[in-house]
């Protein structure tokens, strides 16, 4: 039976036209693809930047334990130092607040849950406290009596009893016999309580038994993520605070789902009104009273956002930049115009690493001239 | 008593002022000394068994301004338990998903 040519010259066209799909988009499969860049003077400057002679015994200086770089989803740069190495899943510290929004984002996707929903409807401890809503945990601005501070006042910080004292029990219940100081969403104050809640709230939401699997079954699966390991606290809350640990590859992978608003392939993995979210600064935060170089808070990632009576924190890196920050200088940085996502692991004990810096080098060393 | 003894009242407002903060701030206080052995041991924990570094590694990793009098890490349980300030604690190995984790303070025996 003879076939048209018509209908021939169709399938070809179609078949072409979807390969060249495939190789405008790259995206991660087992591994990632790579694209390596010679050597620049450039890139000279970044790694002095970033791997300067490493101080073990005092501990001082710029001490990154992983730098990569991924351009448009392929891996332009990548480099460990100290212990590290590619297959490392690194403590990524309050990265994991990030980590949860984003889990928290396929639930959203799923109908588990409404941002302006109160959370004792998903955590029935915080009754004490009706008008916190999920929202407002998000936004790190529960109006708690919170005190967030580490190794320099441990005495009376709230985290420090939370993870390791007073509080380790039951860290969403350790936070919620915390005070009411001020209306809800008026205040942004830093807290690890409210992640933890947050934490707390997702079991209610996806159910105890769907729980303890969900950050795998939700975000870590769909995205090939093989090395994350999430730590719980006794009473079985992922411990969103602090305690997630990923491989720098790994982490990248979540920064890509968010550099395409949250779009894994051909699944749309959260709604784009998630990372909307995510990426809007609270209303309420005064930028003025910030110190210099502190990002923004949006819905639980921190922003480059360019608020009115005050210079933008990162005034080297482009204003749609967005981060997840941790301890000792953890970040994913996610530069959506430029389509670059960069990890850092480190190990920074003194306050001599600034995020604009790195952002700088990075940018001059491998951002491509935009389109416009 | 004031004009008599003015060291002596000094000395006395004092104790009853630390006293008086000392019983405000009585739950931090108590939680305090905790602190650095609970610390070492789950950050130490998960140095070695998460992160899968090398344990003179971790030994530098976990160290801080208050020193620890005692670090045991049982690789064949792969529980891990640090002494300081008077206090023991412990964090064990749970599984390749779940890390490790600080067991509950009356489950934690001092090292013999």
């Amino acid at each position: 039976m003879p076939v048209s040519l018509l209908h021939w010259f169709g399938l070809i066209l179609a078949m072409a036209s979807s390969a060249g799909l495939v190789q405008a988009e790259s995206w991660p499969a087992a591994d990632w693809p790579l694209e390596p860049v010679p050597a620049s003077p450039a890139i000279a400057e970044l790694e002095a930047y970033a791997f300067p002679a490493r101080d073990d015994e005092q501990r001082t200086g710029v001490r990154t334990d992983a730098l990569l770089v991924i351009r448009d989803g392929r891996v332009v740069y990548e480099r460990y130092a100290g212990p590290t190495r590619a297959a490392t899943p690194h403590l990524t510290w309050s990265m994991s607040k990030s980590l949860l929004a984003t889990t928290l984002g396929v639930a959203y996707g799923q109908g588990r849950f409404q941002l302006d929903a109160p959370v004792a409807q998903y955590y029935p401890p915080f009754a004490r406290h009706p008008g916190i809503k999920v929202g407002h945990l998000l936004n790190w601005a529960s109006g708690l009596d919170w005190r967030e501070d580490y190794e320099y006042a441990p005495l009376k910080s709230s985290v420090v009893a939370m993870l390791y004292t007073r509080g380790r029990a039951d860290m969403a219940a350790f936070t919620a016999a915390h005070a009411d100081a001020v209306a809800p969403g008026t205040r942004f104050r830093y807290s690890s309580g409210d992640s933890n809640v947050l934490s707390a709230a997702l079991k209610g939401m996806v159910g105890a038994e769907a729980y303890a699997d969900y950050p795998w079954t939700a975000l870590f699966e769909p995205l090939g993520i093989t090395s994350a390991v999430w730590e719980t606290d006794p009473a079985g809350t992922f411990i969103a605070s602090s305690y997630a640990y990923l491989s720098a590859r790994d982490l990248a992978r979540v920064g890509l789902l968010m550099q395409r608003d949250g779009r894994w392939g051909e699944q749309q993995l959260l709604p784009p009104a998630w990372v909307a979210f995510n990426r809007t600064p609270l209303a309420t935060y005064q930028a003025q009273t910030a110190q210099a170089g502190d990002a923004v808070p949006g819905g639980h990632w921190w922003l480059n956002a360019e608020l009115p009576g005050a210079a933008r924190p990162w005034a080297d890196a482009p204003a749609d930049a967005f981060a997840a920050l941790g301890h000792w200088g953890q970040g994913l940085y996610v530069l959506p115009t430029e389509k670059l996502v960069i990890v850092r692991y480190a190990d920074d004990r003194d306050a001599s690493f600034q995020h604009n810096q790195l952002l700088k080098r990075v940018t001059a060393a491998f951002a491509r001239e935009v389109q416009p | 008593m004031i004009r008599r003894r003015p060291l002596r009242t000094l000395l006395l407002v004092s104790v009853l002022l630390l006293v008086g903060l000392g019983w405000h701030n009585r739950a931090h206080l108590q939680a305090f000394p905790d602190i650095i052995s609970a610390y070492t041991a789950k950050e130490y924990c998960s140095c070695r068994y998460v992160m899968n570094n090398p344990a003179p590694y971790c030994d530098g990793y976990v160290s801080q301004y208050v020193p620890v009098s005692q670090l045991l890490d049982d690789q064949s349980r792969k529980r891990v338990t640090a002494s300081g300030l008077g206090r023991s604690n412990s964090a064990v190995w749970l599984g390749p998903r779940q890390g490790c984790q600080l067991l509950p303070a009356a489950s934690t025996s001092p090292p013999p």
